[in-house]
């Protein structure tokens, strides 16, 4: 009766199973949006493969044999080049597996492999497939899977750039379907009704399908409100990068803020609104943090690895080794550091002389070579957790002085030739690029420098955020940014104006560190603060250049489009000078702008990626995090349909503990009522009017014996003779583990 | 004392299946008798003549080897036919008490319903004070007493039906019903040449009775288990088909049938089961329904079932 029941079943447990593999499919689509993923498709065939193995009814080694084999295949076919039954691959593969082990076990999730991370998740898929089974095929509960799903793709289009109004259709149709098509098959076991045939079946679901069409039709067509709240993203997510730590971010490709890997440049990025730092400033100024002198063809690295100088008064002169030309002015800064992440060095403004804190613990080096400006806590390299004060004699260049300077490098200037340096590979076009650009400028490096800054405003060039190339193994970054993609934000702006100055024989360097922020909304970070608070976010990370002039040293430029460096450039000379420069320079000025500069604001929205390019560092196709939140989703998944699954088994092993322990009037109450709510599930409950003993006859039927009626009998002497029940108690916990045993076998 | 239950239980059954050699294929009705004997109660038999009412209570007398007496109500039976009266004699110059039927240990009350109220209530009222009083002295009766009604349907011609008041007196209202044919089969075999009445023997002693009697007070009854049966009967005053609902001594006689229904099951304490079993024996013949019930042709017995099913059942400690 049972098998023949289940027969005809079939039709209903395979149309539930496909279903939820179209669920499943849901999680996958939006990878390809909201991460790099390449080849997604393939994790949709492997999706219905394990779907299609797991309805063939195979011994489970030997199905677990073949699904790990077309799991090895998959791998194999994205990322191996060599033939699949050689060594080779294989030996590849297992040192890569043993790499990534042990770099999760130091908890470096940024630079697991692809490979591992596409291992681990067609894993993952695997399992789901196998979960998927239980839940739709063998209890037949679809709706906690479709919960997740539409939670799913509803945070997903809320919170990502992904797009889910399609997906959320096909969501509420295919869930719609499987909840009718599970509850009909609920209706038929409860009634024991004969299961229809495919016909009658068709005949059946016609209508409900056409329900479903017209209310989904009519729910795509109907007018609906416009959000009534405000964008909830940001808050959100500033949220969501505390709990992943640092160094991942939520749904972004790459995450915006300050890292330390720029061998590896481009990739798209997403916006995070987290508060790394608040400071005093009378204006808008930029942050530097570090710069770096090597470019490889596709980031920067350092020559070397710095030469650190200490101060026990945290006076560091050599911060701002400007010539005797360069006016100064004397500013004093306070920062309060919020949200450090991967920052581990002190932000300073240029001009900056001395630094100091509140704890005593900690001690201050600079860096001559990277300019890092780092806090040691007993000589460790610590997080900068404190408040901070700065003393700065602001520089105010002087311009005329500049344009005295020649062009090419000197060997006399002071500074390494390294500054010069490129890559080997770099295509002429670049330099050839560079002379043009320069060719009817006056003769001097910083008229030079000040062409090449203004080229980019000019030309085609497109700040975005989002789709930016990343170059391949033998393409040049700053070549394809400036003659094929010409689409970037600061990292191709800044990189590619260093390596046009190079080309030049122009020395100059990278900088890396934050723009002046926005003022803060809220400015209780210094309650007592004569200026103005700023408020420097991750979003607020940003790479600019730096030209060495010797007699002057070195000059912040800015090539981004749409951002303006607010370090002063001032003629130092006479106002005829002045009146000259002007008419020509306007727009280079951007002076001592004690107003917040318009465009920065405006860009600072739709901000840019950072220096660092870390989580693409490792490669080039995803960033870590989207993966992190989905595999973190998954594995939730899992763990909440493992527990759903074994929660009867969970909570009988505690009632077991409980009784065991002691048999009280409370333990046995719940054990007993423990039993009613297995069988309940199991389609027999306590009905009302209904005596135990009549409910025990009933449930021995099913359980085939008289175990449920000889515990009825010591619970029944337990409530009605309201007996001690001190003698029975092992007799009792022996029945009620036997019945309860026997009701979760069934 | 769960030893002391079992023991008790089967001389119960002992005595049952005594009486089972004479009625036939009565097991229930013979059950349900004797929990009424045990719990000092009296039962209403309604049936038709001829379906072995008289041989259950000759048959329970004679197992008892108690004292077996019979009343034929008839329309001109007077009262004193009943209780016994007060006869002169002459010889000793003095008024002699002549005690009445009603002086034994098991009365049959034969067609109850055929005689006149009057004669009706002297017999009610003794079986609930378990004394009469006749010519101004008050007699006790002996013990253990026992009347078993017997009264043919109303609709019967030339009957006085019992008034409610009365009807409560009885703890149980059975049926006899007929026999299926097997039985009836076996009926015929067995008198085929002496009446198994006749040979019965006694199983049980007067003072075993009265031990159990007795024994049947002690059965417990848990708090859940009473809240069960207020539960019941307070449900049959809200039903809406049921006029006048079970009185507070019918939750007392059910509590009772109950305890004594435990013990015939070999239990010391109470459980719904036994409740739930009962309470359409005790609580039928209870209840007025309305004229709206009556004309839809429900009986009492569907009423009750239907009631006893929507009552929770407590299954934890009270």
């Amino acid at each position: 009766m049972k098998l023949k029941l289940e027969q005809s079943n079939r039709l209903v447990s395979l149309a539930l199973y496909v279903g939820s593999m179209f669920l499943l499919m849901e999680w996958v689509y939006p990878l390809d949006i909201i991460t790099d993923t390449g080849q997604s498709h393939l994790f949709i065939v492997f999706i219905v493969v394990m779907f299609a193995l797991s309805m063939i009814h195979l011994p489970f080694g030997l199905i677990s044999v073949i699904k790990a084999g077309i799991l090895l295949l998959f791998i194999h076919h994205v990322f191996f080049d060599t033939a699949f039954f050689s060594t080779e691959w294989v030996k590849l593969f297992f040192e890569e597996m043993v790499i990534n082990v042990q770099e999760s076990i130091q908890q470096n999730w940024q630079t697991l492999t692809p490979v591992f991370r596409t291992f681990l998740f067609l894993i993952l898929l695997w399992m789901l497939s196998y979960l998927l089974y239980y839940w739709y095929v063998v209890v037949k509960r679809p709706l906690a899977f479709i919960f997740l799903t539409v939670l799913y793709v509803t945070v997903l289009d809320t919170f990502t750039v992904y797009e889910a109004n399609i997906a959320i259709i096909r969501v509420f149709s295919l869930s719609a379907l499987l909840l009718v098509l599970a509850n009909f098959h609920r209706i038929v076991e409860s009634e024991r009704l004969t299961e229809p045939k495919a016909r009658q079946f068709i005949k059946w679901l016609a209508p409900m399908i056409l329900v479903i069409g017209i209310s989904a039709a009519i729910g795509y067509a109907a007018p609906k409100y416009e959000p009534q709240w405000p964008d909830p993203v940001s808050f959100i997510q500033s949220a969501s990068e505390n709990g992943f730590g640092s160094g991942a971010g939520f749904g972004g490709v790459q995450r915006v803020g300050y890292g330390e890997h720029d061998d590896r440049l481009g990739g798209g990025f997403q916006m995070d609104n987290t508060t790394v730092f608040y400071a005093t400033s009378s204006a808008e100024r930029y942050w530097k943090v570090e710069t770096k002198d090597v470019y490889t063809g596709h980031g920067w690295e350092r020559s070397s690895e710095g030469e650190r100088i200490a101060s026990e008064t945290g006076q560091f002169p050599e911060i701002s080794q400007y010539g005797d030309v360069v006016a100064r002015e004397e500013s004093s800064l306070d920062l309060q550091m919020i949200e450090p992440g991967n920052l581990n060095k002190v932000p300073y403004i240029y001009g900056t002389e001395q630094v100091g804190t509140t704890n005593d613990q900690i001690n201050f080096e600079y860096d001559l070579i990277t300019n890092e400006l780092l806090s040691l806590d007993n000589g460790e390299q610590t997080l900068v957790e404190d408040d901070y004060s700065l003393e700065a004699n602001r520089p105010d260049f002087p311009r005329n002085a500049m344009r005295e300077v020649p062009v090419s490098y000197q060997e006399d200037s002071g500074i390494d030739e390294s500054y010069l340096q490129l890559p080997d590979e770099l295509p002429d076009r670049v330099s050839n690029l560079a002379g043009m650009i320069v060719s009817e400028e006056d003769q001097n490096r910083y008229d030079y420098a000040k062409a090449i800054e203004d080229y980019f405003s000019e030309g085609d060039y497109e700040y975005a955020t989002d789709d930016v190339a990343v170059p391949d193994e033998d393409e040049d970054y700053v070549d394809q940014f400036l003659f094929e993609t010409q689409r970037g934000y600061c990292d191709n702006f800044s990189t590619s104006m260093v390596v046009l100055l190079r080309s030049l024989d122009i020395p100059a360097r990278w900088a890396k560190g934050f723009t002046g922020g926005d003022r803060a909304f809220e400015q209780d970070a210094f309650p007592d603060a004569g200026s103005d608070v700023f408020e420097v976010q991750n979003n607020n990370a940003h790479s600019w250049v730096e030209v060495y002039f010797p007699d002057v040293g070195w000059v912040p430029f800015e090539p981004t489009i749409g951002f303006q460096n607010q370090v002063d450039v001032s003629t130092g000379e006479s106002i005829d000078d002045i009146l000259d420069d002007n008419q020509d320079d306007a727009l280079d000025q951007p002076e001592s702008s004690e107003q917040p500069d318009a465009d920065s604001q405006l860009e600072e929205g739709e901000e840019e990626e950072g220096n660092d390019s870390e989580a693409a560092g490792s490669n080039g196709d995803s960033s870590v995090s989207p993966w992190i939140v989905i595999s973190i989703s998954v594995i939730i998944v899992i763990i909440v349909g493992l527990l759903i699954y074994y929660r009867d088994r969970l909570v009988y092993a505690w009632r077991k503990q409980r009784l065991k322990r002691r048999a009280n009037q409370a333990t046995i109450t719940e054990s007993y009522q423990f039993v009613m709510k297995l069988l309940a599930k199991k389609g027999y409950p306590f009905k009302s009017g209904e005596t135990l003993r009549e409910y025990a006859k009933q449930a021995d039927r099913i359980l085939d014996g008289r175990s449920m009626s000889e515990l009825t009998h010591y619970y029944e002497q337990f409530i009605y003779r309201e007996d001690s029940f001190q003698s029975d108690q092992s007799e009792y916990y022996r029945l009620w583990k036997k019945v309860t045993d026997l009701i979760l076998s069934k | 004392m769960n030893q002391e239950v079992t023991e008790q239980q089967s001389q119960i059954q002992a005595l049952i299946d005594n009486i089972e050699t004479v009625v036939v294929g009565k097991r229930e009705t013979i059950e349900l008798t004797i929990v009424s004997l045990l719990a000092k109660g009296h039962v209403l038999l309604e049936d038709v003549p001829g379906v072995g009412k008289t041989m259950l209570v000759r048959a329970i007398a004679k197992s008892l080897d108690l004292d077996f007496r019979r009343i034929q109500f008839t329309p001109d039976l007077l009262p004193s036919d009943v209780t016994g009266v007060s006869i002169y004699n002459q010889r000793d110059m003095q008024f002699e008490f002549q005690p009445g039927p009603i002086m034994g240990n098991v009365v049959l009350a034969d067609e109850i319903n055929r005689t006149s109220p009057k004669t009706q209530s002297a017999l009610l009222e003794s079986m609930e004070e378990n004394h009469i009083t006749v010519d101004g002295m008050t007699r006790e009766l002996s013990s253990p007493f026992f009347v078993l009604a017997t009264q043919n349907p109303i609709e019967y011609e030339g009957t006085y039906p019992l008034p409610e008041a009365q009807l409560d007196r009885f703890l149980l209202k059975l049926k006899m019903g007929y026999p299926v044919k097997q039985e009836e089969m076996m009926m015929l075999d067995r008198t085929t040449h002496e009446h198994p009445i006749e040979t019965v023997q006694p199983v049980m002693t007067k003072s075993d009775l009265l031990a159990k009697q007795k024994e049947v007070q002690q059965i417990h009854v848990s708090q859940s288990v009473k809240q069960y049966i207020v539960e019941i009967v307070a449900n049959t005053r809200k039903h809406p088909l049921i006029q006048l609902g079970a009185s507070p001594r019918a939750s007392i006689a059910l509590m009772k049938a109950a305890q004594a229904y435990a013990l015939v099951k070999g239990r010391d304490y109470v459980i719904p089961d036994d409740v739930k079993y009962m309470a359409p024996h005790v609580l039928a013949h209870r209840l007025q329904l309305t004229a709206e019930a009556k004309f839809e042709g429900k009986s009492d017995k569907e009423l009750l079932e239907d009631l006893i099913k929507k009552t929770m059942i407590p299954v934890e400690r009270g």
